[in-house]
C-alpha cells in the first residue's frame, strides 16, 4: 500500500549516481526496438511513430515528476494532481482572456499552479500531517481535493471546451516526417524542464537537501536542514512541473474541458509506478516509455487499443520489476 | 415488490385514461405542461445546445399560442437542464427536470446518456423520452414504449452517407473511416462499412479511437496511410478539434475529401475546430422537407425569433415538443404515463391530417379526444413500434468559409 510508511518503497531521489546501468538498458531497450520497427515498417513510419510518442511521454513525464516527487518527500499520494494540471492550463487560458500576451499568460499560469499546490499544503497538507492522519484518510482528501480544484476551475470557467488558441496545424517536416510546432514546442520544452529538474536534483543544495529529507526525514531535521521549507519548495516544483506539463498539453492538443486532468491522472501513475515511484528519473523513463509503447503499438494493431497497451506494459514490467524500472536498481545496490 | 405494481400499474393506468377519454370533454382543468430540455448546453457536445433550447421553446410558444386560438385552456412552457454529454450528469439533469413538472424529455443527443436517462429515471416513471441520439442501439433497448424518435436511425444514416459521397468523390472509390469508440461510432462504423462495400467502394483502414487519448497522431498517420480517396470521421466537435488537427498535421489530408455525420453538424463552425481540417468537407444529417410548407412556417417562426442559426435536427426536437402538446390535450392531462399512450393518436395514419398552421383545429379535435395525424415540419411522422421514426430524408451540407450549407437531400429507405 503506497503511503503507509513502513511497507512503502524507499524514495529514492538520491538515484542520480545509481541510475547509469538500468538507464542505460532501458535506453538500449528502446534502441532495439526502434531498430526492429525501421527493418519491419521502413525508417519514416517507424519514426513517426517514436516522434509522436515522444511527444505524449513528454506530458505523461513531465506530470509524473510532480506526483513522484510529492510521493518521494511526503510520502502522499496525490491524486490531485491531474487537476493541477488542468489548473495550470485554465489559469493561462483565463490570464490570456485578459489580454496578456501567451507566452506571459503560460508564465503566469505556472506560477499560479505552483501557488495553488502550497497552497492545498498549507491549508491541507500540513494540518493533516500535524493531526496525524492515517493513511485512508489522506487517500480520500486527496480525491476530494481533486474534486474540489476541479470543480471550482468548472464554477469558474464553465464546463464548456475551451483552447489556448494555439497554431495546432503548422508543421515542422524534415524528410518525410512532420510534427505539429506546437508539439515541437511541448517536446523540447518538456525535455529541457525534466533535465533541468534531474541536474537541479543531483547538484544544487536544495536537491541535495530534498534527497535527504526523502531518505530519512528524522536525520535530515537533525543534521540540520529546514524541513519546512523543503515540503513547501517541493510543493512549488511539484506545482509548477504539473502546470508546465498542463500549459503543454492543452497548447498543443488544441481543446480542453475541466475534465482532462482526471482522464490523464491514470496515465501519470503508471507512467510514476513503471519509473518506481518517488524516483523522478524514473517517472521521466516511465512517462517516456508508456508514450513510446502506446504509439508503437498503432503500427500493428488498432489505435483503440493504445490505452490497454500502455497499462499492459506497467503491469508487465510490475510482474518483473515489482519496483519499477529504477526502484529496483537501488534495492540491488 | 416494484415488480408486482409495476405489473398492475400500467393496466391500471391505461383503464384509467380510457375511461377519462370516454367520459368526453377531455379538458376539465387548465393544463400546465411543462417540456422538459434536455440539453447539451456544455461538454463535448456543446454546440448542439443553443439551436435544440431554441427549438423546444418555439414549440412551447407555438403551442401555447395555438391552444388560446382554439380556445383550450393550456399553457405549456419549457424546463431545461444540461445533460453535459454525460450519462451520469444527463441522468441527474433528467431528476431536476421531473422535480421540476417536466412531463416529457427532449433529448439528449447521445446514446449512453439516453440510456443512463431511460433506466434511472424515464421507463419507471412513464416519461416519454425523445432524444435525438440515433445509434440503433436504442431500436432494441427495453424502454416500455416510453422512447420516440423524430429522428431516422443509424442504419439509414450510413445510406445517406454512402449516397452523399457517391455523387460527392464516386462510387468504388477507397475509403479510410476515423470513429470514436463508443456506441454511436461503433455501430454507425459498422453500417456505413457495410453499405459502402456493399455498393462497390474499398475500406483501407478502419481505426477507432479512444476520445480521452493525449494525442491523435498516430491515429491520424493509420487513417492517412494508404492515401485513400475519402475519409470518414464519426465524432463529436470537441474530439474532431484534436483529430481534425492532427489529420491536418499529417500534411496529405484534404479537408475535401472528408466526410462528418449529424453529431458534427452545426450552423456555424466552432473556433476550436482549425478551418483547414474542416473547410470543404461534407456531411449528412437527419434533414427536413424543407420545401414543405411545415418546415417554411418552422424556419419562418426560427427567423422570427432570431438568436442562433438554424441547424440540423431542430425541426425534429420542435415537432417532439408539439406531440408531447397534442398528446397531454389528447390524454386532458399532464400525466406523463397519460400522454405516453396518446402519442400514437396524434400520429394515426388516416387520421385528419393537421401541420404547424393550423395547429388550432389540431388542438380543439385533440381537445375532444379523437385521433389525428400531426404532419411535422420534419415531415410526416409516424413511429414504428419501437418508437424508431420512420421518416428518412437526410441534409447534405458542406462547409464553406466557416459556415454550414446544405447542398443536397437524399431519401433513403
Amino acid at each position: 500500500m503506497p503511503g503507509s510508511d513502513d511497507t512503502a518503497p524507499r524514495a529514492d531521489l538520491d538515484g542520480a549516481r545509481l541510475i547509469a546501468s538500468p538507464a542505460l538498458r532501458l535506453a538500449a531497450l528502446m534502441l532495439l526496438i526502434y531498430t526492429a520497427l525501421i527493418a519491419l515498417f521502413g525508417p519514416i513510419p517507424a519514426t513517426q511513430a517514436t516522434l509522436n510518442g515522444l511527444v505524449s511521454g513528454t506530458y505523461l513525464g513531465l506530470g509524473a515528476i510532480g506526483l513522484t516527487l510529492v510521493f518521494g518527500i511526503l510520502h502522499l499520494v496525490n491524486f490531485a494532481q491531474g487537476d493541477l494540471l488542468m489548473a495550470g492550463a485554465y489559469a493561462t487560458i483565463l490570464t490570456a482572456g485578459i489580454g496578456v500576451p501567451p507566452p506571459l499568460a503560460a508564465l503566469a499560469g505556472v506560477v499560479a499552479t505552483a501557488l495553488l499546490a502550497l497552497v492545498t499544503e498549507k491549508l491541507v497538507w500540513r494540518p493533516l500531517r500535524r493531526s496525524g492522519a492515517g493513511t485512508l484518510q489522506v487517500f480520500l482528501t486527496a480525491i476530494g481535493l481533486a474534486m474540489v480544484i476541479r470543480f471550482s476551475v468548472q464554477f469558474v470557467a464553465g464546463s464548456q471546451v475551451r483552447s489556448l488558441g494555439a497554431d495546432v496545424v503548422s508543421t515542422v517536416g524534415l524528410g518525410g516526417l512532420r510534427l505539429g510546432l506546437m508539439q515541437v514546442l511541448a517536446l523540447v520544452i518538456g525535455l529541457v524542464v525534466m533535465a533541468g529538474v534531474g541536474l537541479m536534483l543531483r547538484l544544487t543544495r536544495l536537491g541535495k537537501s530534498m534527497r535527504a529529507f526523502s531518505d530519512n526525514a528524522a536525520l535530515a531535521e537533525v543534521s540540520g536542514i529546514d524541513t519546512g521549507r523543503i515540503v513547501d519548495l517541493t510543493w512549488l516544483v511539484s506545482g509548477s512541473l504539473a502546470g508546465v506539463a498542463g500549459i503543454l498539453y492543452a497548447a498543443a492538443i488544441g481543446t480542453i474541458n475541466p475534465n482532462f486532468g482526471v482522464t490523464l491522472l491514470l496515465s501519470l501513475f503508471a507512467a510514476a509506478v513503471l519509473g518506481g515511484i518517488g524516483n523522478a528519473y524514473g517517472a521521466l523513463a516511465g512517462g517516456l516509455v508508456i508514450g513510446l509503447a502506446q504509439d508503437w503499438s498503432t503500427l500493428f494493431v488498432n489505435a483503440r487499443w493504445k490505452p490497454a497497451v500502455g497499462f499492459a506494459i506497467l503491469i508487465v514490467t510490475l510482474l518483473f520489476m515489482p519496483q519499477g524500472i529504477f526502484g529496483q536498481a537501488r534495492r540491488r545496490s | 415488490m416494484p415488480r408486482l405494481h409495476a405489473r398492475y400499474a400500467v393496466p391500471l393506468m391505461v383503464s384509467a385514461v380510457a375511461l377519462l377519454a370516454g367520459m368526453a370533454p377531455a379538458i376539465s382543468a387548465p393544463l400546465d405542461l411543462k417540456l422538459g430540455a434536455l440539453l447539451e448546453s456544455t461538454g463535448p457536445l456543446s454546440e448542439l445546445g443553443p439551436p435544440a433550447e431554441k427549438a423546444i421553446k418555439l414549440s412551447a410558444e407555438a403551442a401555447t399560442k395555438a391552444a388560446a386560438a382554439a380556445g383550450v385552456p393550456a399553457t405549456v412552457s419549457m424546463v431545461a437542464a444540461d445533460s453535459q454529454g454525460d450519462p451520469q450528469a444527463a441522468l441527474s439533469a433528467a431528476r431536476t427536470l421531473v422535480d421540476r413538472g417536466a412531463a416529457c424529455i427532449i433529448g439528449p443527443a447521445t446514446t449512453p446518456e439516453s440510456i443512463a436517462v431511460l433506466n434511472g429515471l424515464t421507463m419507471q416513471k412513464k416519461v416519454t423520452l425523445w432524444p435525438t441520439a440515433t445509434s440503433t442501439r436504442l431500436r432494441t433497448v427495453k424502454d416500455d414504449g416510453t422512447i420516440f424518435r423524430t429522428v431516422p436511425p443509424d442504419d439509414l444514416q450510413a445510406k445517406a452517407l454512402v449516397l452523399a459521397m457517391d455523387k460527392y468523390i464516386g462510387k468504388g472509390k477507397s475509403v479510410s473511416i476515423a470513429y470514436r469508440n463508443e456506441p454511436y461510432g461503433d455501430a454507425l462504423s459498422k453500417s456505413f462499412v457495410q453499405a459502402w462495400t456493399a455498393d462497390g467502394g474499398k475500406i483501407l483502414a478502419d481505426v477507432s479511437f479512444d476520445p480521452q487519448q493525449a494525442t491523435f497522431d498516430s491515429e491520424a498517420d493509420q487513417v492517412m496511410a494508404d492515401k485513400p480517396d475519402a475519409v470518414v470521421v464519426i465524432d463529436y466537435p470537441e474530439t474532431f478539434a484534436k483529430i481534425g488537427a492532427a489529420l491536418v498535421r499529417t500534411g496529405t489530408f484534404d479537408a475535401k475529401k472528408l466526410f462528418l455525420t449529424d453529431a458534427m453538424s452545426f450552423a456555424k463552425v466552432p473556433d476550436s475546430i482549425p478551418a483547414q481540417a474542416i473547410d470543404g468537407a461534407h456531411g449528412v444529417a437527419a434533414g427536413a422537407p424543407t420545401n414543405s410548407a411545415p418546415y417554411k412556417d418552422f424556419n419562418a417562426l426560427w427567423d422570427k425569433a432570431g438568436g442562433v442559426a438554424n441547424t440540423s435536427l431542430t425541426s425534429n426536437m420542435f415537432d417532439a415538443g408539439i406531440l408531447c402538446f397534442l398528446a397531454s390535450v389528447e390524454a386532458g392531462s399532464t400525466d406523463p404515463g397519460a400522454i405516453r399512450d396518446k402519442i400514437r393518436t396524434v400520429t394515426t395514419d388516416g387520421a385528419p391530417q393537421f401541420s404547424l398552421d393550423n395547429l388550432a383545429d389540431a388542438v380543439k379535435l385533440a381537445a375532444s379526444a379523437k385521433p389525428l395525424d400531426y404532419v411535422g415540419a420534419s415531415g410526416k411522422l409516424s413511429f414504428a413500434p419501437n418508437g424508431d421514426s420512420t421518416s428518412s430524408i437526410y441534409d447534405v451540407f458542406q462547409y464553406q468559409g466557416g459556415k454550414q450549407v446544405t447542398v443536397d437531400q437524399v431519401d433513403v429507405h
